[in-house]
């Protein structure tokens, strides 16, 4: 077989992202038991795999025959991927831990995860984005039942394992139907038969039936109503680190996913998948909200208002449906801006549940502001961005996709009235938190805990990010523009 | 940037003063309150100074600092000030610091982190006041909301938490709304100009407006969302019931602010906003808002009649008053309109010593039981004439401010709306009624068997509370006998908000265009 140098180089992020996890497994085995020298080479690694997006971003290239391209997008999707992965990481080791569960192999499968993500977002053929997609998720099993010994986790790793092989296989047949109607599966080729067909008359039943298949499948996959009742049971059950990263992680890749399939194979069928889009939307973040506001548990909370914000996410993309790039831009921004708040709360919750045994009931942040200041102010802003009060990261993510809405017109105009009114529902569950740790008195006196240098420094970078993005929106705005354009 | 940075100083300074004061050691609250204290001292200082320096006959605005902040969407950091702005950003560093000066006593408990959050909410009000941009406008709008929700949350009475959330949602549910309304706002600009230069900018789109804009269905529709979010700050009937459970069981200085500044936002932002942006669905919805304003008037007045809580009574007081203000505001009649205004410093200067006085009685009683007092006039003289003053002053006697500002709502309203103006003056006897009352029940008489009971512990007014009460009292007056100085400061923002829609029809319902 003859493979040219620069298809390899083009893959070489993801080659990179490959050999780290494996580099880390081997690292655990030549020093067994100690976490230190596998976190090196983890963040070394992923920092190395970091530079390379960079470097291979700056130009666009297709590899393999157009299965795989690098585009602005690709670029911008990997190192949030490589971001979201790093703060993970950083997040675990204290509450692993603690429960005596290894640090190595959660660091290992975690970046087993992340290459499945990158194939995704670099994807140019249906194929390969099953095959990310695949490789993405089957990790994140293994990650929900990571505490194995624990009941809850198992129970939620086996629901989040057969509902994911379930949807993959939905979504696999939804493949099949796109291939026989248009004899390819490389995306651009897709497209452009499609158009033709189009062009020569009505959508056939066939690829009918293939919209309605790839949809279901991608519903699962992001959690949107009514496709979401493996997501409470999965996140709750999980260790809590892996619950943060399985908030974002999936969620971005799936979202990735999306963007190639429908806004890149399928965009000349536009007009037929947009309107099922924004009744996911309506559904997804009305349900998610409704339910999230009778949560008494805050990582229940969490997992519940994670699907409203994908709700959230819905609505740019069926601003971008319906014609405004803008809307794909929102998707991004709001990707991003989700991503470290939403991770920045969950380290909080890891950070107090770091002792066996204490649970994530809202009473655990009960008088927390005397307890612990400093956990207490980032959950605050943390929860007011996720609410979307100015200026942070939620409330420009907010701002963007509503923004698309409007433009779009239309009823996407009473899709951003119903958003809005989503967001001042939410602010309801969202501050219940806050006046939980600023105005309730705790229950009992739990002890002062002293948290790891690296669970302070992710946090650090999450609370910047949620400042920066919503701050100084310019150089995100930029960034995301050109990614947008690069499927747009 | 460009401008002469004064008014980023005057809104900026109590930011700078709370990361100064969140750094006193936790142990010396005494530090927190006296750098607090001066730091909004400082700011009030810089207001003056501002007032010194604006030139009264330009039009427009003064002062203008201007920056970009996302030229991807024209969105800028612009703050300046025209008369109206400037009247009510004196007002709000002028009530910010007796505030603090007034929180000194009665804030025993977690000093440090109450006196951030006071100054964090100056910096959202003074930037609500003076932003010229859309996009800054709403960040500063929502930066009020949080330091107001600890504020009633943390320092509040038995119930404050569900007071306090449930300001924060209705506040919030207005003003999302009015978010989209925005956007909806700034993209009409950008669809129409081709650029999204200015598409935020205050100055921009009221031209545009002026041009007809944002007529027909569009601005039906937008102006309602601004008039819902302002309404619920005002608060208007039927908008209002957030207010008096915030008011009752907020800290003194916490409701002080709440009555003094918070309901003048949303007074302001009709004036700024939903009127010169949207002329002719405020025209249209005019009927509909001036019917509200006589029901917030009558209504707040007879509830207040019957409260047994002289919070509560002033709070529904509140309410009434603050009728007055959308009235005079919907007549779009320049008596009127100067009216209003006017009504909304002399409520902020008025309401803001009562809540101060209810505060004080509060601290040696432990109680605000109209039924329990009685008599103070023969315990604590200099307490009881306060009262008898701010009181007569609410009620609206000629020579003290309050008279001035309900007289000329009226005497403007009776020119376009004679129905509307003869309602209104009738429920003049009302307030009349329930405010004399109040006093004859609290000052007069007797002394109750309830403050005999306490003793020594019932002394009269403290330097430190006189401090607090006599600059508003000498505001009183001195606006009661020389209104001009608020009123010759507003002229040009009256002019100019009453040329947006003095001239424009208001459409038959705009929805079927």
């Amino acid at each position: 077989m003859n493979v040219p140098a620069s298809d390899l180089a083009a893959i070489a992020p993801f080659a990179a992202a490959i050999l780290v996890a494996a580099a880390i497994l081997v690292v655990d085995f030549a020093f067994p038991g100690r976490k230190g020298p596998a976190l090196a080479v983890a963040f070394a690694g992923l920092a190395v795999t970091a530079a390379l997006v960079a470097i291979v971003g700056q130009t666009r290239t297709t590899a393999f025959d157009g299965a795989y391209l690098v585009d602005p997008l690709t670029t911008f999707l990997d190192l949030l991927f490589l971001s979201i992965v790093a703060l993970t990481i950083a997040f675990a080791p204290d509450y692993l831990d603690e429960r005596d569960l290894p640090v190595a192999e959660f660091a290992a499968v975690l970046v087993f995860a992340m290459s499945g993500a990158m194939l995704i977002s670099g994807s140019g053929d249906l194929l390969v984005l099953f095959l990310g997609l695949e490789l993405m998720v089957l990790p994140g099993y293994v990650l929900a039942g990571y505490h194995k010994s624990d009941g809850y986790s198992t129970e939620g790793a086996i629901k989040y394992f057969l509902l994911g092989s379930f949807s993959s296989a939905i979504f696999l047949f939804g493949l099949v139907f796109v291939w026989g109607s248009t004899g390819t599966t490389n995306i651009a080729a897709v497209a452009g038969a499609l158009t033709q067909t189009l062009n020569a008359g009505a959508l056939s039943p066939g690829l009918g039936m293939g919209l309605a298949f790839l949809t279901t499948g991608v519903a699962f996959k992001i959690a949107a109503v009514p496709f979401h009742y493996w997501t409470p049971d999965a996140y709750q059950g999980s260790p809590t680190p892996v619950t943060g990263y399985l908030s974002v992680g999936p969620k971005v890749g799936a979202f990735a996913l999306i963007i190639r399939l429908f806004a890149g194979a399928l965009i000349p069928l536009a007009a037929d998948w947009n309107i099922m889009i924004m009744v996911l939307a309506a559904l997804t973040m009305t349900l998610g909200n409704l339910v999230a506001l009778t949560q008494d548990n805050v990582k229940r909370m969490l997992a519940y208002s994670s699907i409203a914000h994908t709700g959230y996410m819905l609505v740019g993309f069926a601003a971008f449906g319906a014609g405004q790039i803008r809307g794909l831009e929102g998707v991004l921004y709001y990707g991003a801006a989700y991503s470290f708040m939403n991770l920045g709360a969950f380290a909080v919750v890891a950070a107090l549940q770091k002792r066996l045994g204490t649970s994530s009931n809202l009473s655990t942040f009960a008088g927390l502001i005397r307890r612990e200041p400093t956990l207490a102010l980032l959950m605050t802003l943390f929860m007011l961005s996720l609410t979307g009060i100015p200026p942070t990261a939620g409330f420009f993510g907010k701002f963007y996709v509503i923004l698309a809405a409007v433009q779009a017109g239309g009823w996407l105009s009473a899709l951003a009235v119903l958003a809005v009114v989503n967001a001042a529902a939410a602010a309801f569950y969202y501050l219940r938190v806050v006046v939980y740790m600023w105005m309730r008195d705790p229950a009992t006196e739990a002890p002062v805990l002293t948290h790891g240098r690296l669970v302070w420094a992710g946090l650090a970078v999450a609370t910047v990010m949620t400042i920066a993005l919503g701050l100084l929106p310019g150089v995100m705005l930029d960034i995301v523009g050109k990614a947008a354009a690069a499927v747009g | 940037m460009t401008g002469s940075g004064l008014v980023s100083l005057v809104t900026f300074l109590p930011l700078l003063g709370a990361v100064v004061v969140a750094f006193v050691p936790s142990g010396r609250p005494d530090w927190a309150r006296r750098l607090a204290l001066a730091f909004a001292l400082a700011a009030w200082v810089v207001s003056l100074a501002m007032l010194a320096g604006f030139n009264i006959h330009a039009t427009g605005f003064q002062f203008i600092d201007q920056a970009d902040w996302i030229p991807m969407f024209g969105i800028q950091y612009k703050v300046g000030v025209d008369g109206l702005s400037l009247v009510l950003v004196v007002l709000t560093t002028t009530l910010t610091w007796i505030s603090i000066l007034a929180s000194f006593r009665p804030i025993q408990n977690r000093v440090k982190e109450y006196m951030v959050n006071f100054l964090v909410l100056e910096v959202g009000m003074t930037g609500v006041f003076v932003a010229q941009d859309l996009f800054l406008f709403y960040v500063f709008w929502e930066l009020v909301l949080v330091p107001m929700y600890l504020i009633i949350g943390i320092w509040g009475g038995a119930n404050r938490i569900y007071a306090t959330i449930k300001f924060v949602l209705y506040t919030l549910v207005g003003s999302l709304l009015m978010l989209v309304a925005i956007l909806a706002t700034a993209y009409t600009y950008q669809a129409a100009n081709g650029t999204w230069t200015g598409a935020f900018d205050l100055g921009n789109l009221t031209t545009a407006a002026a041009g007809g804009m944002f007529n027909g269905t569009f601005g039906f529709l937008a102006f309602g969302a601004f008039f819902l979010a302002f309404a619920i700050k005002v608060p208007m009937f039927p908008f209002h019931t957030w207010l008096p459970d915030a008011h009752t069981e907020a800290p003194t200085a916490g409701s002080v602010i709440l009555a003094g500044v918070l309901l003048k936002l949303g007074g302001y932002g009709l004036i700024r906003f939903a009127v010169p942006l949207f002329p002719e669905a405020a025209q249209t919805w005019a009927p509909a808002i001036i019917v509200l304003s006589l029901i917030a008037i009558i209504y707040g007045a007879i509830v207040a009649l019957v409260q047994p809580d002289l919070k509560r009574l002033v709070a529904y007081s509140s309410v009434s008053h603050m009728g007055f203000v959308t009235l005079g505001i919907f007549v779009f009649q320049q008596q009127a309109l100067q009216g209003a205004i006017l009504q909304m410093v002399n409520h902020g200067l008025i309401t803001g010593a009562l809540f101060l006085l209810v505060g004080v009685i509060y601290e040696r009683t432990h109680d605000r039981t109209i039924a329990k007092m009685g008599g103070l006039g023969s315990r604590t003289p200099v307490y009881a004439a306060a009262l008898g003053f701010f009181v007569f002053a609410s009620v609206g006697l000629p020579g003290l401010s309050g008279f001035v500002g309900e007289f000329l709502t009226l005497l403007g309203t009776f020119q376009v709306n004679q129905g509307a103006a003869v309602v209104a003056t009738f429920v003049m006897i009302f307030a009349a009624g329930y405010l004399l009352w109040m006093l004859q029940r609290v000052a007069f008489g007797e002394l109750s068997e309830f403050l005999k009971g306490l003793g020594d512990h019932l002394t009269d007014v403290t330097p430190v509370e006189a401090m607090t009460l006599v600059p508003l009292g000498a505001l009183v007056v001195i606006l009661g006998l020389y209104p001009g100085l608020v009123l010759n400061l507003v002229g040009g923002s009256v002019d100019h908000a009453l040329a947006a829609v003095q001239h424009v029809a208001p459409v038959a319902l705009g929805l079927g265009q």
